[in-house]
């Protein structure tokens, strides 16, 4: 009886031709068994396929003032997701039932250049959610608390005038974790916007409206350090990962996204995805939250800085 | 003196923009009176009734105070539009407000993804694989909106469903908290709803005792979120249990 071995050397092996076909799925959220349990099976061992840990994320590029025309723009790359946020600020009147405030409005837009099912309506669902997730953890309750822009900062004559402010992001490229970049993204275009000194001019009749001199030389800078980043924790199997990638989100079960400001208190959360979740499970994702987001915070006010300082010096290159 | 011209509104609407809006100053100790009288941790008297629409496959009332929804399930039926095959069923949702809803004719609702977010708080629920190939669509309307509307919606949403027989792998119970200062409200009221300083919507199955979908506004640290939490998720075991009480009185009549 001859082994394994000796029958192996036996054959002429000039014969022998070995197959071998490699499944990968053509779309890119189809996947098979195979991929699903390598995803699965690397989140679970602390390895993810790109390498990284569960509660690291992927190298974070900022540049501001992208857009001339805007008042305030930033772009954030974040691997393979790439956002824009613009500012613009429009005069306007206050709404009647907060006369000391101004107003903000934030929208975005997932362009069909990220993914072509985005194209007409196919996107709407998405840049709804993403809008008024975004609205939530920026604008705080309905009384402003927890705010993360100072909304009587924006009012020029109470009652009659006030800054509006527009924050419009736009998903360029999604590779996943897109609340997070755009997230980061308005915190750097909030950094970066600058809103021209109103000089009101009392006018001769009191019925009149006053008269308002935008000023092009002077401006007013956001302090933006009580603007709060938003970090999504995403459950694949029972175990939870920090910015993933598309094909890490296409085999999620849920996921909680987190606003968490620099004093460590939550502004926002939002749960997404259809399984249920035990309470206990969103507590503790709470906390790595807040845990991760010490380190993301500080990440990000120091590339918001680098790239405002590399801004200027360009601009002082161009005078 | 020079007296301001003020502009004659075109249709007469009751209270608004005049006065309103200077919150009253909630001192620290001080305590919010509820309009209607309740304790803090108390939600409002729940109605529900079951088969309110003859010709959907399944309907429901609900009526918490102030806040009227109706809602009506049709299906499991064929899809509208030419839709890719699919092995689980789908589930489609739209809510809606009726014009004099609101105090102000026609103002439209704060949050506009009502129907997406009432999508997302249901889907955990429903046995999709119950329904291949086939749609099932949820109908809300608001007729009346007085405060925690969107926990009103997906508790007369599951209400629907199980009247029309879906299989459900168990009622969805949604509960929303307010926080006023120091203060928790739970089931918050209009009024109470435009000063607060953060809410927490809470949707969850109770006897399964997992959360489909909870949103936060406003600023909270840890230990308020776990006690809004804990409210929550006790106001709406306690509101499962009304609604299966209501489920089955609604079952026990037609064999009298």
């Amino acid at each position: 009886m001859k082994t394994a071995k000796e029958l192996w050397q036996s054959l002429d092996k000039k014969y022998l031709t070995i197959f071998t076909s490699v499944r990968i799925a053509d779309k890119l959220d189809e996947k098979f068994f195979e991929e699903q349990n390598y995803i699965k099976g690397g989140i679970a061992q602390d390895l993810r396929t790109d390498g990284r840990k569960r509660i690291s994320y992927r190298p974070i590029f900022v540049e501001t003032g992208v857009i001339p025309q805007a008042s305030g723009s930033a772009r954030v790359k974040l691997g393979g997701t790439d956002v824009i946020a613009s500012v613009k600020a429009e005069l306007g009147r206050p709404a009647p039932s907060h006369p000391d405030q101004g107003k903000v409005s934030i929208n975005v837009d997932c362009s069909p250049i990220a993914e072509p099912t985005f194209e007409g309506k196919g996107g709407e669902e998405l840049s709804t959610e993403l809008s008024s997730a975004l609205q939530r953890c920026l604008l705080g309750g309905k009384s402003g608390a927890g705010a993360g822009i100072d909304l009587s900062s924006l009012s020029i004559v109470q009652g009659k005038h006030c800054w509006d402010l527009y924050i419009e992001g736009l998903v360029v490229s999604s590779d996943g974790n897109l609340l997070d970049a755009l997230g980061a993204a308005f915190k750097a275009a909030l950094a970066n916007t600058a809103i021209p000194k109103a000089q009101v001019a009392a006018s001769a009749l009191p019925d009149d409206e006053p008269e308002i001199d935008v000023s092009d030389e002077e401006f007013l800078q956001f302090d933006t350090t009580s603007v709060p980043v938003i970090i999504t924790l995403t459950k694949v199997g029972r175990h939870y990962i920090v910015d993933a990638t598309t094909e890490e989100e296409s085999q999620m079960s849920s996921a909680i996204s987190i606003s968490i400001n620099r004093q460590g208190r939550i502004c926002g959360l939002t749960k997404r995805g259809g399984a249920g979740l035990d309470p206990s499970i969103i507590l503790d994702m709470i906390s790595v939250a807040k845990h991760v987001s010490e380190q993301l915070i500080n990440k990000l006010d120091s590339e918001i800085a680098a790239a405002e300082a590399c801004d200027d010096e360009d601009d002082e290159m161009d005078s | 003196m020079a007296g301001k011209s003020s502009s004659t509104p075109a249709t007469y609407a009751p209270s608004v923009s005049g006065q309103k809006k200077r919150r009253p100053l909630i001192q620290a100790d001080s305590d919010w009176v509820r309009p209607d009288g309740r304790s803090f941790h108390q939600c409002r008297p729940a109605f529900l009734r079951t088969g309110a629409v003859n010709s959907a496959s399944g309907s429901a009332y609900a009526e918490f105070g102030n806040t009227k929804v109706i809602v009506s399930v049709f299906g499991p039926r064929e899809s509208k539009k030419a839709m890719m095959y699919s092995d689980t069923g789908r589930l489609n949702c739209n809510v809606t407000y009726t014009t004099f809803a609101t105090p102000l004719r026609g103002q439209p609702p704060e949050t506009k993804d009502l129907s997406s977010m009432l999508h997302k708080a249901l889907e955990g629920a429903i046995i999709l694989k119950s329904f291949p190939k086939t749609t099932v669509d949820v109908f809300a309307l608001v007729l009346e909106s007085g405060g925690s509307d969107l926990p009103v919606i997906t508790t007369c949403a599951s209400l629907a469903l199980a009247d029309a027989g879906i299989m459900l792998y168990d009622m969805v119970a949604s509960v929303s908290v307010s926080c006023l200062g120091k203060n928790l409200l739970i089931d918050p009221v209009s009024e109470e709803e435009s000063y607060q300083d953060g809410s927490l919507v809470i949707t969850c199955m109770p006897s399964r005792n997992e959360v489909t979908q909870m949103t936060v506004t406003g600023e909270w640290s840890t230990p308020k979120i776990h006690e809004a939490m804990q409210l929550c998720l006790d106001a709406c075991s306690k509101l499962g249990k009304i609604m299966r009480s209501c489920l089955k009185d609604a079952a026990s009549v037609p064999q009298d």
